[in-house]
């Protein structure tokens, strides 16, 4: 009994894992050309803006809130960086300026649902919109071109790696770190599970969520300026639902709606699943209409493996903690 | 019960905007009942131009060059009204024009047989109607002014029919399923280059929606599965410039053959720098003359109806530089 205790512990903790090892391994056998070192770096490469974007979505989920504007304010926070980038000819200016721009959205988002109360979604929906039309006011609806040596961020590469595979190396050692050994990371847990009671121990919530969303706007800028620089063009049209993506990898990760639950790592592992399926799909040419179909299959089939293997521990620790109970109440008799 | 209160305040007032958003549609002018600039002209024709939405690069450069050409002739006020690539909207859109009594209503529609009914009722209510980019046929009463798709990718098929190389492999990006401009372009394609070729296989094909970032991420994957590739064949410019974003001076890929259509800003440059083989013309400032050019003699009463098509010219290195001069001076493109 005790060596069946371990093994739901184990799948419960590692089950999204299992998932993904399991994706690679059929992906290999689907194609010779998966497990190349040109292909999974594609593959990294083109997840690097929606895991980014992935992270904030967990760290806001799990607080209980969420970000539905992502997409737009990367297509705001983009746009305004290539046209910095143009007129000043500073790469660093131009990536400070993505970030200014994403971290004041996401303050107008944090100020309108701590302050003002008003819920997650509704605020950050009106930002979705309010950027997005930003972004075509500042363009005309044209895209930007001629980004010069801006497309260093989203096309370069130091040693030999792509930098938007180092941005999200860095970025998920920060995030992950963020999350285990600080107190920010425990407090954002502590609100999701139950807000009422982190108020009671102390934890100033309302500081705390300004804090969530500065740090989903440093993530979006950033995203804004690999997205831009990876297209060579300012696209104020650009990232239109990447916000659902980034939802979708974060909760295939295990994050849960109801807040208070999430990793790093199931986020990373849930984007890399996405992103290998629709990578195999192509690879075997899989007609466009069925990919559709067999991507919410997959996922809706991942999300469920995964609350199912965690749920099999809860009735387990019941089933154990009854049969502790009438031991000890022959013990007393 | 303040907070309560402001909170339920504000967010009405986001929901209200956003109804307001999206009903009368984003209008240059700063109200879309009584435009302040206009009021000067004198009392003239009023046109309403029905976008079909203006976050899609073509459309927005369609709906600018119509403001911009509208404000040559003295007689007309346009207003801009846009669908926001969505059929409820753009029809609601089309209603609202009949009420506010415009003396024109040009449409260009997210899907023709939506708009359809919507434009018969325009010209039920006595109202000139013209559909744009792309035409709705066999509307009695109702002109038309167009670009003629199967046209712009056929004079690219043309070309490639004698430049693609033997036994070519070949991968093709198109545009929106179901799209009346992809789907004739595509067409054209078929008939005029792939019935006329066997030769030529098509490795991969897939749709990228007229987007550059989905063309990118498709042709990073297709040039693992596929290694040579000797041609791109795109039926837009954005696609085959994201496309094209992949291998361009990649080794293997110095020859690749690529054939987009629009011409776009950023494929002048391409093909002015040797990168891109070919695309066609679809002057949004042709067609917006055009335009006004045929609503203006229907207004005048000078015609009764007009059906009309701007030229599919092919551009191709020998000519890119005459189309860049037109686009540096009009500030499309700077430097």
């Amino acid at each position: 009994m005790v060596e069946k205790f371990k093994k739901s512990k184990i799948m419960e903790k590692y089950s999204i894992f299992i998932v993904l090892i399991f994706m690679v391994v059929i992906c290999s056998l689907l194609d010779k050309n998966f497990l190349t070192k040109n292909n999974l770096t594609n593959v990294a490469r083109q997840l690097a803006v929606g895991t980014i974007l992935a992270y904030g979505e967990m760290i806001l989920i799990i607080s209980g809130m969420l970000d539905l504007s992502a997409g737009s304010v990367l297509a705001l926070a983009g746009v305004l960086s290539v046209s910095f980038y143009k007129a000043t000819g500073s790469l660093i200016g131009a990536f400070l300026i993505a970030i200014l721009v994403a971290v004041i959205c996401n303050l107008i988002n944090a100020v309108m649902i701590t302050n003002f109360k008003a819920p997650p979604f509704i605020a950050t929906l009106a930002m979705m919109t309010v950027a997005r039309g930003a972004a075509l006011l500042y363009t005309k609806g044209q895209n930007i071109l001629q980004l010069g040596k801006y497309v260093v961020f989203g096309q370069g590469d130091i040693l030999g790696i792509p930098t938007p595979i180092i941005f999200l190396a860095v970025i998920t050692v920060i995030i992950y770190y963020l999350l285990r050994h600080t107190a920010l990371g425990r407090s954002l847990y502590a609100i999701g599970g139950n807000e009422e009671a982190s108020i009671a121990s102390g934890i100033n919530v309302k500081l705390v969520k300004y804090k969530v969303f500065i740090i989903n706007g440093i993530l979006v800028g950033i995203a804004g300026v690999l997205f831009m620089s990876r297209v060579n063009a300012g696209l104020p049209n650009g990232a239109v639902g990447y916000e659902m993506e980034g939802l979708t990898a974060a909760i295939v990760g295990g994050t849960s709606f109801s807040g208070g639950i999430g990793t790093t790592m199931g986020t990373l592992a849930g984007s890399f699943i996405i992103g290998s399926l629709n990578n195999i799909m192509n690879l075997t040419g899989v007609d466009s209409y069925v990919q559709q179909i067999v991507k919410g299959a997959i996922i809706a089939l991942a999300v469920i493996w995964d609350i199912r293997s965690k749920s099999k521990k809860t009735s387990k620790v019941i089933l154990v903690e009854e049969k502790q109970d009438k031991q000890l109440n022959l013990n007393l008799n | 019960m303040k907070k309560r209160l402001i909170a339920m305040g504000l967010t009405a007032i986001m929901a209200m905007s956003l109804l307001v958003g999206c009903g009368s549609g984003g209008s240059n002018n700063t109200s879309s009942e009584t435009p302040a600039k206009d009021e000067t002209k004198k009392s003239g024709y009023r046109v309403a131009y029905i976008a079909r939405a203006q976050s899609d690069s073509f459309a927005a450069w369609l709906a600018n060059e119509i403001m911009a050409e509208a404000g040559e002739y003295d007689d007309i006020t346009l207003d801009v009204f846009d669908g926001q690539a969505d059929d409820e909207k753009e029809n609601t859109a089309i209603e609202n024009a009949i009420s506010s009594k415009y003396d024109a209503i040009i449409v260009q529609p997210n899907n023709g047989e939506a708009q359809r009914p919507y434009v018969e009722k325009v010209v039920q209510n006595g109202i000139i109607a013209i559909t744009t980019n792309a035409r709705i046929d066999g509307i009695e009463g109702a002109s038309s002014v167009d670009a003629d798709p199967y046209k712009q990718a056929a004079v690219n098929a043309t070309l490639a029919l004698e430049q693609i190389p033997e036994n070519a492999r070949v991968v093709v990006l198109n545009g929106p399923s179901g799209n009346f401009h992809a789907d004739e372009r595509r067409k054209a394609w078929q008939a005029e280059f792939f019935d006329k070729r066997p030769d030529v296989k098509i490795v991969a094909e897939d749709f990228a929606n007229w987007n550059k970032d989905e063309a990118m991420a498709l042709m990073e994957d297709w040039v693992i599965a596929h290694g040579e590739i000797d041609a791109i064949i795109s039926m837009n410019d954005n696609m085959a410039a994201g496309a094209l974003e992949v291998v361009a001076g990649k080794p293997g890929y110095e020859d690749i053959f690529v054939y987009g259509v629009d011409g776009t800003a950023e494929a002048l440059l391409l093909i002015q720098e040797g990168k891109m083989t070919a695309t066609c013309l679809q002057s949004a400032i042709d067609l917006s003359e055009l335009i006004l050019d045929t609503a203006h003699r229907l207004l005048t009463g000078e015609e009764k109806q007009i059906d009309t098509d701007i030229a599919a010219p092919l551009i191709t290195k020998d000519n890119v530089d005459e189309y860049i001069k037109i686009y540096k001076e009009r500030g499309l493109i700077t430097e």
